[in-house]
Parts: C-alpha cells; structure tokens; sequence
C-alpha cells in the first residue's frame, strides 16, 4: 500500500534538507563570520546563497537526465572507471561529513547536556540511534523530520522573535567594511554548509515527482538562508562582533539569555538544544543513509547492512580522530574548501557537458545523413 | 474421511452418537413424526441452545407439527422441498459438517429417508445481550456496547450502518473452537488490497483455540515487538460503524465484546465518538489534551528526574529549593524513588482491576491515599513524586484506548531510565528511538504516524482532524485508508452553497 514503498514525498525532502542544512550552518557560521567579516556576513549569506543557486541549477540540470539512478547516470557518462572515482569522492565527503558532524552532535551533548559524560558512550550510543534509523531506508527517517520538523521550527521561532528584544541596531554597523579574500572566505564557508544539497542527486529513485527535485532543494536553501539571516543579526545585535567571536556556539548562549515572559523558566538553552541535536542528527544520519548508498552501488555484492555497518564504523573512526586530533578539523576545513566544494562543482560540470555533447553528437550526423 | 449422510435413520444416528459419545450437554432425541406417528426422526441439540419453555413457539417446534400433520410417505419429500421455508435452516452431507453446525448452537435435524442433515436455527447459545460499555465513555453519544455474540454484534452494526454495500466475509479461526470470525467493511470504500491482506494474514497461522480476538490481534500483526498495537480496539458499536464509513474494515470474533479496527494510527487511537458529536471546540480542546496525555504518560517522570538531577538551571530556584526541601529525609536516590512509586502505582491499578468492583474502589481509595500518605510521612518516598506519579497516571487514564496507553506506560520505564541515568540527553535519545520507531511502523500498509506524514496522498485534508478536529463542514473528505475516487462524505446541496455566496 503506501507505507514501505521507498518513496518520500516532497514535503518530506523539503523538511530533512532544511534540518540538515540549518543545524550545523547556524552553530557554526556565527562565529566564523564573527571572525572574517564582521557585519558582512549577511553579504556573505546572499552571496552563498547565489552560489548555492548555480549549484542547484547544476544539479537540476543533471536531474533532469537521470533515468534511474545517479550512479547509472554517472557511469553511462562518464564511463565506468571515472564513475567509480566519482562515486568513491562522494562517498569520501559524506562519510567524513558524517564523521565531523557526529563529533560536533557529540560535544554537544557533552557540554550542555551531559558535562560528565563520557565521549566514547555518547558517540557510541548515538551512531547506534543513526544505524537504526537507517535500516528499514529512507522513509522512516524523512518521517520523523516531517513530524519534528514544527515541534522544533516554533519554540526556535519564538526564541528568536523574543531576543529581537535585546538587539542593539547600532551592532549591525559597519557594512562592506572587510577586505575581498574575508568575504571569498566567507562566501566560501557559506557554500561547503550548503554542500549537503547535492544528495538531492540521489534521491531520484526515492521521489515521488522526481521533476521537482531541484525546486525542493532550493526552497530549502532559500528558508535556511533567511533563517540564518535572522539569526545572524540578532546574535550580532546581541553580543556584539567581538564577544560573539569568543563564544563557543553562540546561538545556544543566546537561548539560554532570552527571558520567557511570565518569567518562570529562567535558562532554555538545555531545552532549545533538542533543536540542534535533532538537526545535527539528521545531517549525521543523511551521511549515513548516502555513504551506505554509494558503498551499495560501488559494491554490489555487499548486503545492504554490510555497507551500513561499515559506513558507520568509518564514520565512528573519524569522528574519533576529530575528537583526539585537533589538527584534522583544519584538515578537514581545507578538504571541503579546496576538494569538496570545487570537486562537486566540477563533476557536476563535467556531467553535463559531456552529456550535451553526447546529445548533440547524433543530431549533427543525422542533419548530415538528410 | 467424512461420514455421509445417508438416507438410513439408524446409521446416521450411530455415527452421529459415536461422534459425540460421552458428550452429556448434547440432548438427543428420537421423535415420531407423520400422521400416524408412525415414521422416526432424531433431533440433536446443545442442552442450553433450545428453546425448552416455548418448543411449541420454536422454529423446531412448529417444523415437528408440521411434519405430524403430514402422512408419512410424505415427510422425506416434504422435507427435501420446503428446507428453505425455515429461515437459515441448511442441509449438510456430511456428518461433520452437520455436527460443527450443531455446535454454532443450532437444532440438527435427521429423517428416516432423507440424505442430509438438516440445521434449524433456534436462539442459540446463551449471551449478555446489549450492555453499555465499560471502557470507551462518552459524554455524548449511544451507550450500547458489543456483547460476546459475534452475530449480535454484527446485527448492531448493521443497524446503524442500513447499507447493501456493507459486506459480512465469515471465516474459523481456532481448529478445535471454530470461532466466528466476520470481516465487516463497506465493499465502495476499501482498499481491496487491505481486504486481501487481512485474509491473507488470518490464514497464515493454524491454531488450537481463539477464544477471544486478542489472539487474532497478536498472530496477525505484523511487528510483533513492538509495544504499540497496531489493530485499533472498540467495544462500541458506534465506534466501529464510524471505521467502516472511513474505509476501514472491522474485525468481529465470537465469544469477544472487543471489535478489531484496521488500520489504525496513531490518531485514531488518540479520537473518540464523542468528537464528532460534541460541538468543534471542544472535541478540538479535548483532543488536543488527549495527545498531550498520551506523551506526558511516557515522558513525565523521566522529565522529572531530568530536571531535578541534571538540569536544575531550568527550574525556577524558588521552586529548586521546595523540591529540595520536599526531598529531604528521603533515603533513595531520585531514581529509585520514582520507579518505587511508579511500580507502588501499577501494583495498585493491577489490584483494582482483578478485584470485584466494589472492592477494586476501595483499594485505589487506600492505595492512592492511605499508602501514598503512609509512604510520604515515612520519609519513603517525597510529596513530589507522588505528584509526579499521579499526573503521569491520569495522563494514561485520559488515553482513550486501553492497549495504546498500555504501550506508554511500558515507555514510561525506558524514559526513567534514560532521563536518571543521563538527563535530558536520555531524554532526547528515548524520543528519538520512539519516533524512529513510529515511523517505520505500519498498520495494513497505513503509516502508523499518518496523516502526520504522508498527508499529501491525501491532498492534506486528514490533517484537519489530527490535533485539533476542524467544524464538520471542513471535514469532507474521508481519510486516506478509504479507496481513491471514493472520498468524498460530505457535500452540501446546491441552494445551501448559493445561500452561502
């Protein structure tokens, strides 16, 4: 009947990308334009987001051209070798992606939620939570991001509108004040946050209008812009560029500052933290559900929860080595500036050029046979 | 290798008697018929299923003083022809087959001469009759409830439900008990699929008995793990007759008031009859407070414990310290008293549920108040937690579905665990694994979180009666379980809607 027929509704893709990309881009870029641009960031914001635009034109392009799945496309593409590469730097980015994130959703926990707890018993616990939700595929995790997906969206929203309280205007000043390589750094940052856009490739066979992938992605795009927008303005209205900088995660401070009116509750940010560990979770889970995809695809021998276990065993050793060795988050900073962002670029590019080409190369001969 | 009827009298009966030797509850009777009193027959009947005082008046009764008035080289062709003049009388070849009629409470019937056996009805095996329900109150609304005969039961559906489209498929389960299991759906409205998958399911499994259609529930569910039903139970007519009209199909066993619904979702479990009875507002008000119950009957105390040992930043520190300050004295750590108390808790609704009912009062009175007051001055448990533990159970007492609150009550330990053993951070992870769960569950191909997801199959018109139940005149589309281009329940007349313009 309806349930279990792999398919998942637009509705639901719309909601997983928004938390998917909203959760780490609005615990992170705060402070990152903090650092670079200062007041900028908004600029820096709509410039990601025209970015983003010409990625999902690209991958709209390509949706368009996929029969059945992305990974056939590819190869018809391309070729089987150079597939494979592709298909391996996709895998690479997501299982590392996956790995960043579940450390980040692990020091999450363990400095709001659970100062004593353990790194290994958190991490564990919450891969196991990523392995079972990936089991029966992708329905039953776009089901529960469709049913959070305002549970989380309200309380976020009135927090927000209940800090405008407290914002200073005069914060919001100066603008266009940073130098070129600040905003490029910037844009940039912008762009790797909205990178996880590029799963709506493989999501063709799971949609049920497959046309309106791309659309779905960029209404996506467009409302985690706003909202980062909005928060990035009330967080440097709040604390003010320079002590936003030194702030850990600067938007859980500030919930944790707005005053409720009634006055009972006095500190929300334990509570408002559900917000980030549901969106930081569906991001992890994403990295998951795409890793165990491609490595099911590049392997087809492997059974289905051979790739899932594996690709969560990758992502557990990475997340690990995030938490040991400070100097892989840098690592791992260049490797989505200078590989993963221009890399996704590129493969889109090369896709569709050799497909018009592949396209156009029969009409000329046909026009030549007349 | 079934035994024939045959035209022989005496070898029916012997086979008949041999089949049922040492039965003393089985009265069997040789009877003389025609005229002149000269011709056999033998009856055969379950002690208590005929009508002793009335025989006369009974449809056995009327048929032998027909038979008398008959001349006796007339009876078996009399018999043959005119079978069907007695409504539900049925002939059978076989003696089995005419013996596990007689066990449906029914009179059987042999002649001397005539090659079947005849079933002639009568007023069956003994019943409740039609009581008010015990569970499933309403404000508002019919009280008649289902009784332990399937056929009543059926009859009473049928009675709200005046329909040629509402269709009764019969079927056994229970090899040795023969149950009466009815599938009762409207033919227009369902998904054959559904139909199909229900039949499918009841004839994968062979079993002794079925004595109630609890067994049916647990053998033809498909996630049998899980703490969450996923047929829909009513003991109310009405109810049932409200499924069927969405599409759904009603599953009826004999010897069981308890009605199967399927599929059933999350908020079915969560609507009542009287919500659409009573007026929009406070079906909404009542529903609303309904899907609240049902998540603080799982999380509430876990909560508690989350808040007090962990994160206490959250609480006021007036109220910090009278929670402290309720604590002190108490020995066991915060956990421990909870699950104390919720345990106290169970032991007593447990208690108050196997008694007889006047005594099933008076022990919730002495448990909830002596017990809980005794407990609180002895410094074993704080007024708080009994506060706690009292809340959480009316939230599962305002479930309106016994086996969907059974499922957060059984939740409610995980939450104590995870929330005192790692705060709201267990908190946060028990959701998680309930949600997760919930949405790889599914009730005859239905989401069990439908139209919560999912609601587009329906062009978003299921979620109008979810948390809040819109006014009837938004509600005009029937739910997505109902078969496509079969939707529609509700339009109004042309005149209204220009009345309206």
């Amino acid at each position: 009947m309806f349930a279990d027929n792999w398919k998942i509704s637009l509705r639901q893709i719309k909601r997983l990308f928004v938390m998917d990309i909203f959760g780490i881009s609005s615990l992170i870029l705060p402070g990152i334009f903090s650092t670079l641009t200062g007041a900028d960031g908004i600029l820096c914001l709509t410039l990601g987001m025209a970015g983003g635009m010409v990625l999902l034109w690209l991958i709209g392009a390509n949706l368009k051209h996929i029969k059945t799945d992305y990974y056939s496309y590819i190869k018809d593409t391309v070729g089987q070798l150079l597939g494979d590469v592709f298909m391996v730097f996709y895998f690479l980015y997501f299982v590392t992606l996956c790995g960043y994130v579940l450390n980040q959703v692990t020091m999450l926990v363990l400095t709001w939620l659970l100062p004593e707890g353990s790194w290994m018993g958190v991490c564990i616990l919450l891969l196991l939570l990523a392995v079972y939700a990936s089991m029966r595929g992708i329905e039953g995790r776009a089901r529960v991001y469709e049913i959070i997906f305002w549970f989380l969206g309200i309380p976020l929203l009135i927090m927000l509108f209940l800090a405008m309280q407290e914002v200073d205007t005069a914060c919001w000043t100066p603008i266009v004040s940073s130098g070129g390589a600040q905003f490029l750094e910037g844009t940039i940052a912008v762009l790797i946050f909205l990178l996880p856009l590029t799963a709506l490739l493989f999501l063709k066979p799971f949609c049920q209008k497959p046309q309106q992938l791309a659309s779905c992605g960029r209404w996506a795009m467009f409302l985690v812009i706003v909202l980062n927008a909005l928060i990035y303005l009330i967080l440097v209205g709040v604390f003010g560029q320079n002590t936003m900088g030194i702030l850990k995660r600067p938007i859980i401070t500030l919930m944790g500052m707005v005053n409720l009116p009634g006055g009972f509750f006095t500190r929300q940010d334990v509570l408002m933290t559900a917000v980030w560990f549901f969106a930081l979770f569906a991001l992890m889970n994403t990295g998951i559900f795409q890793g165990t995809l491609i490595l099911k695809d590049l392997c087809q021998q492997c059974r289905g929860s051979w790739a899932l276990w594996a690709t969560a065993v990758l992502a557990f050793i990475i997340a690990k080595g995030f938490f040991e060795y400070n100097f892989l988050t840098e690592v791992f900073e260049i490797y989505q500036s200078h590989v993963a962002l221009p890399g996704m670029f590129l493969i889109l590019l090369i896709l569709l050029s050799l497909h018009w080409a592949k396209e156009r190369k029969p009409k000329k001969e046909g026009i030549t046979d007349v | 290798m079934p035994i024939q009827v045959t035209a022989d009298l005496q070898e029916n009966i012997r086979n008949f008697e041999e089949l049922f030797s040492d039965c003393a509850d089985i009265k069997k009777r040789n009877i003389k018929v025609g005229k002149n009193l000269q011709e056999e027959c033998y009856i055969a009947y379950i002690e208590v299923a005929l009508s002793s005082v009335d025989w006369k008046d009974s449809a056995v009764g009327k048929f032998l003083g027909k038979l008398r008035t008959l001349p006796e080289e007339e009876l078996a062709a009399y018999v043959k022809n005119n079978v069907e003049d007695i409504s539900d009388s049925q002939p059978f070849a076989t003696i089995e087959d005419a013996a596990q009629a007689m066990l449906t409470g029914d009179v059987l019937f042999f002649l001397d001469g005539y090659n079947k056996a005849l079933k002639i009805p009568d007023k069956g095996y003994p019943s409740r009759g039609v009581y008010e329900t015990e569970s499933e109150k309403v404000i508002r609304g019919s009280n008649e409830g289902f009784s332990e005969s399937v056929k009543l039961n059926t009859a009473l559906i049928r009675k709200r439900l005046r329909s040629p489209h509402v269709k009764v498929k019969e079927s056994f389960a229970g090899r040795r008990t023969h149950t009466n299991v009815d599938l009762v759906y409207m033919k227009d409205l369902i998904h054959p699929g559904m139909l199909k998958e229900i039949e499918k399911r009841l004839g994968e499994f062979e079993i002794d008995g079925t004595l109630d259609s609890g067994i049916i529930e647990q053998l033809t569910e498909k996630r049998k793990y899980s703490p969450f039903p996923q047929f829909q139970t009513t003991q109310r007519p009405d109810r049932a007759a409200m499924a069927i009209l969405e599409g759904r199909i009603v599953l009826l066993s004999d010897n069981s008031p308890v009605a199967l619904i399927l599929p059933a979702t999350y908020n079915t479990y969560i609507q009542t009859s009287d919500d659409y009875y009573s007026r929009w507002e406070i079906a909404s008000f009542t529903r609303a407070l309904r899907y609240l119950a049902s998540f603080m009957a799982m999380v509430f105390p876990g909560l508690y414990l989350a808040m007090t040992n962990f994160h206490t930043q959250i609480v006021p520190t007036d109220l910090l310290l009278s929670l402290a300050a309720a604590r002190q004295g108490v020995p066991f750590p915060a956990m421990v008293e909870v699950i104390i108390m919720e345990i106290a808790f169970e032991l007593l609704r447990e208690a108050g549920v196997r008694l007889p009912g006047a005594n099933g009062n008076t022990i919730g009175i002495v448990g909830g108040l002596i017990i809980g007051q005794a407990a609180v001055d002895a410094n074993i448990v704080s007024p708080i937690v009994v506060i706690v533990v009292a809340l959480t159970a009316l939230c599962s007492f305002a479930v309106p579905n016994e086996e969907f609150a059974t499922a957060f009550r059984i939740l409610k330990f995980m939450f104590i665990f995870l929330c005192g053993s790692l705060g709201f951070f267990g908190f946060l992870t028990g959701l998680l694994v309930v949600l997760i769960h919930l949405s790889h569950l599914e009730s005859f191909g239905i989401p069990y979180l439908a139209p919560f997801v999912g609601a587009d199959l329906n062009g978003y018109q299921d979620e109008r009666d979810t948390f809040l139940r819109l006014p009837l005149n938004f509600l005009k589309k029937r739910p997505v379980y109902t078969r496509e281009g079969a939707r529609t329940k509700l339009k109004f007349n042309q005149p209204k809607e220009k009345e309206k313009k």
